[in-house]
């Protein structure tokens, strides 16, 4: 088993023993790149991405990047996975379909996620980002992972 | 070749390339025709999603072919208007390598008088062998505001403005 495996491995159980998630974002270096967090809200997982500038996509508007509002929750997405289920690698995405219903705002952005099916070897997880309210959201995905 | 394209096309990689998202990740678009964009993204160690073999997170991926399939649908457009993504569909074939470019291309393969439907591909090696496709559909909202004779003339009664406020100041 390979160093980087071993050490993932172990953040992972740390991070499931002490109820932090973010333990499992701080491994992955594109959620630096993006600025996610995750802290527990009641019994959910809550993921944020605070404004920055290299996150934008129009800057006339200015308005979020289409492709980092689906990297946040494909990311997400897979943090819940680690997360919540017993998985023990980091799960390959298979599929992932994005709707956008609302403009991102250049403010900060919310998201959480639902695991709909585990099965042996695939799992269904929707997730939802929203800015002002979880009423009003801004964009809703589905993705399939493989996990081992 | 199409001088509305021709005026197009600088400020299109302007607004990709130097900007925003598409700064910070690196991207180049390296081919523009109408309703058809090619772009590369060169390898990145701060975008990492799997730091057990290094290979680039999906969110890279999702920007990329977001990125190269909106600017396509931009190049079919015959008058001032924004095209917002409706949804985008990807499917993963196989991991993308570590250390290396990932190349995309996308084309509008139905345009409509409000929708446009455009697809993509990603690959490193071997076009035909992809790392993930992808469909997007893209709104077609027509905004006058944004025409570049609306731009011009803005500014232009702005420079009068100033002007007559300078002369009024001058009279004093």
């Amino acid at each position: 088993m390979s160093d980087a495996l071993k050490i993932l491995q172990e953040s992972l159980l740390k991070a499931r023993a002490e109820s932090s998630p973010q333990q499992i974002l701080d491994l992955i270096p594109y959620s630096n790149f993006i600025g996610v967090e995750a802290k527990i809200e009641g019994a959910d997982v809550l993921y944020r991405m605070d404004r920055r500038p290299s996150n934008i996509g129009n800057p006339s508007l200015p308005a979020i990047h289409g492709g980092v509002i689906g990297g946040f929750l494909e990311l997400s997405a897979a943090i819940e996975i680690l997360y919540t289920l017993d998985v023990n690698e980091v799960p390959k995405v298979v599929d992932f379909s994005l709707d956008y219903l609302r403009p991102g705002r250049y403010k900060t952005m919310y998201a959480n996620c639902t695991v709909l099916r585990q099965g042996r070897k695939l799992v269904n997880v929707s997730a939802t980002a929203w800015q002002d309210s979880s009423d009003t959201p801004i964009a809703t995905a589905r993705c399939h992972f493989l996990i081992n | 070749m199409n001088l509305r394209l021709a005026i197009f096309k600088p400020m299109l990689k302007l607004a990709m390339e130097r900007t925003g998202h598409g700064a910070a990740l690196g991207f180049k678009i390296t081919k523009i025709g109408r309703g058809e964009v090619e772009m590369m993204f060169p390898y990145k160690a701060e975008v990492i999603g799997n730091p057990v073999t290094g290979v680039v997170h999906g969110g890279v991926i999702v920007s990329l072919l977001d990125t190269c399939c909106g600017s396509a649908a931009i190049t079919t457009l015959t008058s001032a208007a924004v095209t917002p993504t409706m949804d985008l569909r990807l499917d993963y074939m196989h991991p993308a390598e570590p250390h290396k470019p990932i190349y995309v291309v996308a084309k509008v393969y139905r345009n409509t008088s409000n929708v446009m439907f455009c697809r993509g591909s990603a690959w490193q090696d071997d076009p035909e062998n992809p790392i993930a496709h992808c469909v997007a559909t893209f709104m077609k909202v027509e905004t006058p505001s944004i025409s570049l004779t609306n731009i011009i003339r803005r500014r232009f009664n702005h420079l009068i403005r100033g002007a007559k406020a300078f002369e009024k100041e001058a009279d004093k």
